[in-house]
């Protein structure tokens, strides 16, 4: 399975079914179509992106949203939760030094999607990445501006960019995807891995940006959405018991008093396992077999007493 | 003896933009568009230009030296696209980044392109034989897209259609370095 998880969504049909045509002809199987929101956040969050789309896609392509966001102000990101129920990935790209880190510490994002092209002020701090990636944010090398940029200074930033962000992250949690602007920015998965290892990651981390870390971003936000805490997900919690007729349910009502004596019986009760203790659930504990014993015999001998 | 090595690439160029001067574009299917053939005016002289030009502007200087000793195009089919390339195997990789890099045929025929690397051997026989499966393999493509597949039956093609692609359908190939421990000894 090959992931792109950039590819500009546009609303001109005919060349957007081009693309994804395109796509599945180089071996993509996941493709996220990108909706960039640049500067303030608007009233209506809901993704433009229709899905599914108006023309026919290839069966055995699978399409996600996307959300990207220029970050510009580190103090105007509070409304990005609301974002993450409407777009299947959010991905974040950071303007300066400080967004950048605000987006590595706390933001609660998918991906850090830098602009490879222009020139950083200041070198990429492994603290700064190594924090995201141990909170599942991965970083993003998009590799097509490369490819149609026409000025050389576009090219030089990005290859430096580059190799800058794979000697700083040693090759981890990094994603390779495209970004193409139009058709003929995209690539065939292999020629992307020869490229990056060209520039210095390794064909097997190569691959990984395509398969396994791109994976790992779309399950994770697909698990912070649907999930309790991004940690419980319920995938089927079978059916309920239908209300059958008034017989069975006497029966079920037997069924029930016959289970409640058994688990009267049973030394301990699984339930109390959680909750309160019994200590301090004021509930009685079963008696011992021995207490059982004991009592019987000191009943025994008081009878005999009160004979005597 | 003492051989010097090489690398051969198998190369297939691909047409994602629509083509301006058919007519008839509409009603092809996108799978003929993206591989429909090389103008004629494509040659050796030219495709072995358009490499070194690619390998210059991304190398510079240093990779044209360093590529142009081994550099020969060995088949050049413009009616199917393809195109087997030798080059010296210690910097394939500089010309499959170079070939990657490419967007546009150089100035007679100026038309946008994306080259794709389908395989990498030591050998040419190896080569030869993936350009056969490989022809085999998109006219069957070809005749599901179109319909006329009859040879199995109308279900044998769905299930064919259907079918996910493998990691081993979309990568390429490269051949391991067997013999990279003896080289010191040559």
């Amino acid at each position: 399975m090959f992931y792109d998880l950039n590819v500009p969504w546009t609303d001109n049909n005919r060349e957007l079914q081009r693309t994804i045509a395109f796509l599945d002809e180089l071996g993509y199987d996941v493709v996220a179509l990108t909706h960039t929101i640049s500067g303030k956040l608007p009233a209506d969050l809901t993704s433009p992106v229709p899905l599914p789309l108006p023309f026919s896609t290839p069966s055995r392509l699978r399409l996600l949203r996307r959300c990207n966001i220029f970050l510009n102000d580190a103090a105007t990101n509070h409304r990005i939760p609301q974002l993450q129920q409407q777009y299947d990935i959010l991905a974040a790209r950071p303007t300066d030094e400080k967004t950048l880190r605000q987006a590595c510490d706390t933001l609660d994002i998918d991906l850090i999607s830098l602009d490879l092209t222009q020139r950083f002020q200041k070198h990429f701090k492994y603290k700064m990445f190594s924090t995201a990636l141990s909170r599942g944010v991965r970083i993003e090398i998009c590799y097509s501006q490369g490819i149609l940029a026409s000025d050389t200074t576009a090219k030089r930033n990005l290859i430096s960019n580059v190799v800058q962000l794979i000697r700083v992250t040693r090759g981890r949690g990094l994603v390779l995807s495209s970004e193409a602007k139009s058709v003929l920015g995209l690539r065939a998965p292999s020629d992307v891995i020869n490229l990056a290892s060209v520039w210095g990651l390794g064909q097997e981390r190569g691959k990984e940006g395509l398969t396994k870390e791109a994976r790992s971003v779309v399950e994770f936000s697909r698990l912070k959405r649907t999930s309790f805490k991004g940690v419980v997900d319920v995938i089927y919690g079978g059916e309920k018991p239908v209300d059958g007729s008034a017989g069975k349910n006497e029966n079920n009502k037997q069924n029930k008093v016959k289970r409640a004596n058994a688990e009267a019986q049973k030394k301990r009760k699984a339930d109390s396992m959680e909750g309160t203790p019994l200590s301090q659930s004021g509930e009685d504990k079963p008696l011992s077999k021995r207490e059982i014993k004991r009592k019987k015999q000191q009943a025994r001998l008081e009878g005999q007493q009160k004979g005597n | 003896m003492v051989r010097v090595k090489h690398r051969y690439l198998l190369l297939n160029f691909l047409y994602p933009t629509p083509d301006t001067t058919s007519t008839y574009k509409e009603t092809i299917p996108e799978l003929l568009q993206f591989n429909h053939p090389t103008s004629d005016q494509l040659n050796i002289g030219l495709l072995l230009k358009a490499i070194r030009g690619g390998v210059t502007e991304l190398f510079g200087d240093y990779g044209v030296g360093v590529v142009n000793q081994g550099l020969k195009v060995n088949y050049l089919s413009t009616a199917t696209s393809t195109a087997i390339i030798r080059c010296p195997r210690a910097h394939y990789q500089l010309v499959w980044a170079a070939l990657t890099f490419m967007t546009k045929w150089p100035r007679p025929i100026d038309q946008p392109v994306v080259v794709k690397i389908v395989r990498v051997s030591g050998t040419i026989i190896k080569v030869e034989e993936e350009v056969i499966r490989r022809a085999k393999k998109i006219i069957e493509r070809a005749k599901l897209a179109d319909g006329t597949a009859d040879a199995e039956g109308p279900v044998a093609n769905i299930v064919k259609a259907a079918r996910r692609r493998t990691e081993r359908d979309v990568l390429v190939e490269v051949d391991e370095d067997r013999d990279r421990d003896s080289e010191s000894d040559e």
